[in-house]
């Protein structure tokens, strides 16, 4: 059981270093997602305004929605490299390739996501002239966001590989799913933003349930699933 | 242990017509070549023995993964040779070195280290061959294995052929030309009218 465990986290390890090797040398996925963030991030903030952007629940929720789409950004550009000259193809073939694919595609975007969310994090502090509370909260809080979003945003655009309209299916099916998380997670930033370190940690607490739940959900759907 | 692979009753249907019908299958050591109009389901029939297929109806099995090289060299492009290579047989549990002994007999010494995209057709079509030799692949499966090589690497090919039959691979070979391949194959399968013949 240890030893198939190893031996799985080493195989998702080995995709996930493989998806981030490509995206160090062609980052237009990871830029694509860091631009939408930031753009996202201003634009709403001139939306709602600079006095209600300074809400700590306004301005969690602006850096979550942003985060959101640039997850299902990054996750359908990884993909679809994995289309051209059926690379995938290559993955689906190898003994417990599907597993591997979908742990390590979710690691992948993770770390993605991870740097997305400092840059688009920071920018958030700084625009909203934020002031932070319960720091160790936050970056908890945000960590396990960062790590809820990618399994439920993998699953999706996975099932949708083979379809012509993924790229309009992926944000349909993803979110209403990602409801909760995003719940959680503005909730869980909001309150460390305020000062509120019980809920702060209950929602982070939540937050690490979802991303165990679908990596469950994912490590289960996937290998029948994917063709 | 000997590789096998058979596919029971196979009947496979894309876009609403059957590409392939109740086929019976069964592949051992050796080289076999499948021939086939344009369209009439060689390809669909190599990657229903992959696994990459739905299957309508039937089963298929083999006595370990197979690997497909098909028309797209299911290789990332943003990667270099050595790292694709790298990548399957790491994964595999195979030693390093392998990668090396392949890029180096498939002709890619010298530009192992350059991304795949940088590489010409043919040179990444090698690159996919060099990946049976580098994972030592019992089960090969090879859809028009000559397409976008130029004399040298059409050698090469031929050599490979040979030296994996003499291995007691299963060597499962797709295409319309070549017919000298005919003399030193175990068996000539034709696709036709969604079956397989024996021809």
């Amino acid at each position: 059981m240890i030893v198939a465990v190893r031996r799985s986290l080493r195989r998702a390890l080995l995709v996930a270093g493989r998806d981030l090797t490509v995206e160090r040398r062609q980052p237009d996925g990871l830029v694509a997602a860091l631009t939408f963030t930031v753009t996202l991030i201003f634009v709403e903030s001139l939306a709602v305004g600079p006095v209600e952007a300074r809400r700590p629940v306004i301005a969690a929720a602006l850096f979550w929605i942003a985060l959101l789409f640039a997850a299902i950004l990054g996750a359908t550009r990884s993909l679809e490299r994995e289309l051209e000259d059926d690379a995938l193809d290559g993955i689906l073939l190898l003994a417990g390739g599907r597993d591997a694919l979908f742990a390590g595609k979710t690691l992948a975007l993770a770390a993605t996501l991870g740097i997305v969310a400092l840059a688009g994090g920071s920018l958030a502090l700084v625009l909203f002239d934020l002031t932070v509370a319960l720091p160790f909260h936050l970056v908890l809080g945000v960590a396990l966001g960062v790590i809820a979003l990618p399994p439920v945003v993998v699953l999706d655009t996975l099932l949708a590989l083979r379809l012509r309209a993924r790229a309009l299916l992926v944000p349909i099916l993803a979110l209403p799913v990602l409801v909760p998380q995003l719940v959680a997670a503005t909730q869980g930033t909001a309150a460390a933003l305020s000062g509120d370190a019980a809920a702060s940690l209950g929602w982070s607490g939540m937050l690490l349930a979802f991303a165990i739940a679908y990596t469950g959900i994912g490590l289960t759907i996937v290998p029948a699933a994917i063709e | 242990m000997e590789p096998s692979a058979a596919l029971r009753g196979v009947t496979v249907v894309l876009d609403d017509r059957a590409i392939l019908r109740g086929i019976d299958l069964d592949l051992g050591p050796g080289l076999t070549i499948l021939r086939g109009a344009n369209g009439s389901g060689k390809t669909t029939l190599l990657r229903a023995v992959a696994g990459l297929t739905p299957l309508s109806r039937g089963t298929r099995a083999t006595s370990e993964p197979p690997l497909l090289v098909s028309h797209r060299t299911a290789l990332l492009r943003a990667l270099t040779a050595r790292e694709n290579l790298a990548f399957f047989t790491t994964y595999r549990g195979i030693a390093a070195a392998h990668v090396d002994q392949a890029l180096a007999r498939w002709g890619l010494a010298a530009d192992a280290d350059r991304p795949l995209e940088r590489l010409s057709a043919g040179q990444r079509r090698r690159a996919a061959l060099a990946r049976l030799d580098a994972e030592d692949a019992r089960i090969a499966l090879l859809d028009e294995p000559f397409s976008e090589l130029d004399a040298e690497g059409t050698q090469l090919v031929a050599e490979a052929l040979a030296r994996w039959t003499a291995e007691r691979r299963i060597v499962l070979v797709a295409t319309h030309g070549h017919s000298e391949l005919d003399r030193a194959a175990a068996r000539v399968l034709a696709v036709v009218d969604a079956s397989v013949r024996q021809q």
